[in-house]
């Protein structure tokens, strides 16, 4: 520990000797016993003055919380010595907040332990290192203290906050793997889908006895299989359009977060790319451990500035499985997603878009030529939405005055539509 | 007479401004948050007593254990409140315990000013006060230098 002299040592030092240089000039010996109580303060502060062995240790109940939610800490402090006053700061990063004040004063004797419960909120998604303390002790006369920073890092994962989603949206085509999805193909299943003859080799229990009653021979009932389907969240790390309560890119975070649930819940495989200024990619997969994955490869996402252009061909084809359900979290502002976006609907992905409307976000501006650059900006966007749809991209718009839900409702009649127009 | 008195006067007024100057710096101390302001303030006081001193020339005054009783508890209040300025949970009692050991140190303050006053009035009727009280305020004034020096030496 750094030690210091307090403020008070060389104000008294100087008081003490300046009393007693006016005690010897003047001939006044009042002036020597006003200054001596300074002097003696002094002389028996600093040899009492001892550096303290503190020992401090900081915890965190739980590695994993949710945004805004609390996650119960301690510092946990003993010395060896004994301390008059002990003072801890903790230091935390922006985005994590503490319940009541951040600094404490302690008093301990020798080889006391004292614990200090703490309430720490993560206002936002991420990856928080807390753990940074600053602590000072004090001498009982205070004349001297002890300065310290220590580093007593833990790692705190906040994960999105999730939103609220019954339903998501079903691929055009399955895969190989039982699922929850009902396939078009004809298979063994539970879903009725057809009738046909019979062939040596089918079960006996598919056999549909009052159909055969009214036909030449035996009829077998044909059904369609539940199978997975292969998800692909394509997050738009480009650019985050932010005011103090909201940011596209936090958004798009929560709603990848829950949609990556839902669709792992139903045995589907999902896989991540974050597409932007640094490129992340996750392969798809299934169970728990890969909602994990997702949510911790989503936390690290974050927007680098760049001007390079990128493409779809730089991710690699497993990362993309084909017929996967490639669903775009977007505020659709920067050209290259766009351009990405048109790219893997012409290569034949099935791909849907999740706006997370920016509009809300940018003031209209109050001299005219704002306003009208405004209203300019928002036909654009109305504009680049026909070319998508037109393309065969559903959108959901989703933004302050319309749920993750009822977004994705709306694409889902898109798609239905879609669907009885290509037959 | 008149002349005593204009004088008189005079002294009392440049007293009065000093005083004010010595609360103005106080006062500036604790609002602007300035350490350094805080012994300025003491300085001016503890002038003011030896410049009262020096012009009344009584023998001994005897109210110099309560002049070093109330600069220290000055200086002790006033960097109380400069060094916690921030709020901060502290343990119960931790002010009451403050308050009681500030008191402890300001009565410390009074037997120790009156032991040595009570010293120099002994030794003074033996005629050896003054040159003892020299030979005591050079040595403490030493001491006081070193002290200060490796404390000041051995900070950061």
């Amino acid at each position: 520990m750094t030690r210091r002299a307090s403020p008070r040592l060389e104000a008294y030092a100087v008081l003490a000797a300046i009393g007693l240089v006016a005690s010897l000039a003047l001939r006044r010996p009042e002036l020597a016993a006003a200054a001596a109580p300074f002097a003696l303060l002094l002389t028996v502060g600093t040899q009492l003055a001892r550096e303290p062995k503190l020992d401090v240790e900081f915890t965190v109940e739980a590695e994993r919380t949710l945004e805004g939610a609390d996650v119960d800490a301690e510092i946990v402090v003993r010395s060896e010595t004994p301390v008059d006053r002990l003072e801890l700061l903790l230091d935390l990063p922006a985005g994590v907040a503490i319940e009541g004040s951040d600094s404490f004063a302690v008093r301990l004797r020798a080889g006391e332990e004292r614990t200090i419960p703490l309430q720490l909120r993560c206002s936002r998604w991420g990856l928080y290192d807390v753990g940074t303390i600053e602590a000072r002790a004090r001498d009982p006369f205070r004349l001297v203290a002890w300065e310290d920073r220590l580093q007593r890092m833990r790692q705190l994962k906040a994960y999105p906050r999730p939103e609220t989603l019954s339903r998501v949206l079903a691929a055009v085509d399955t895969q190989a793997f039982t699922g929850s999805e009902v396939a078009r193909a004809k298979s063994d299943g539970i879903e009725y889908a057809d009738i046909r003859d019979y062939v040596p080799g089918d079960r006996l229990r598919s056999i549909n006895w009052r159909a055969s009653a009214r036909r030449a021979g035996l009829v077998v009932n044909e059904r369609h299989p539940e199978r997975n389907t292969d998800v692909v969240l394509f997050v738009d790390s480009f650019a985050d359009v932010r005011n103090d309560d909201r940011s596209t890119l936090d958004d798009a975070v929560r709603a990848g977060a829950t949609i990556a649930t839902r669709y792992l819940e139903r045995r589907d495989r999902v896989g991540l790319v974050s597409f932007g200024g640094v490129l992340r990619w996750l392969r798809p997969g299934l169970g728990p451990s890969q909602r994990f994955r997702l949510i911790e490869t989503l936390l690290e996402t974050g927007v680098a500035p760049t001007y390079v252009w990128r493409d779809v061909s730089l991710i690699p084809a497993r990362i993309l499985p084909p017929k996967a359900l490639v669903v775009a979290l977007t505020p659709l502002v920067d050209s290259r997603f766009v351009g990405a976006l048109e790219n893997l609907r012409a290569r034949g992905f099935d791909v849907v878009v999740v706006e997370i409307d920016p509009i809300g976000l940018v003031a209209g501006g109050k001299e005219p030529l704002e306003s009208i650059a405004y209203r300019l900006w928002v036909l654009d966007r109305e504009g680049l939405r026909a070319r998508l749809e037109r393309l065969g991209i559903g959108i959901a718009r989703w933004g302050d005055d319309v749920s993750l839900e009822a977004a994705l409702e709306e694409v889902r009649t898109y798609r239905r539509y879609a669907r009885v127009a290509r037959a | 007479m008149p002349l005593a008195r204009a004088e008189d006067d005079a002294l009392v007024e440049v007293g009065l401004r000093v005083a004010v100057l010595a609360l103005l710096a106080l006062v500036a101390s604790l609002v602007l948050d300035r350490p350094v302001l805080l012994p300025v303030s003491l300085f001016l006081l503890g002038g003011l007593y030896a410049a009262q001193l020096a012009v009344d020339d009584a023998a001994l005054d005897g109210a110099a254990p309560l002049v070093a009783a109330g600069l220290l508890a000055t200086a002790e209040l006033g960097y109380w409140s400069l060094e916690e300025r921030e709020p901060c949970t502290a343990d119960p009692g931790e002010t009451l315990r403050r308050v009681g050991f500030v008191a402890l140190l300001v009565l410390g303050a009074v037997l120790v000013a009156g032991s040595l006053l009570a010293v120099v009035d002994v030794v003074r009727a033996g005629g050896l006060a003054l040159d003892l009280v020299g030979a005591a305020a050079a040595a403490l004034v030493l001491t006081v230098v070193v002290v200060a020096h490796r404390a000041g030496r051995d900070s950061g």
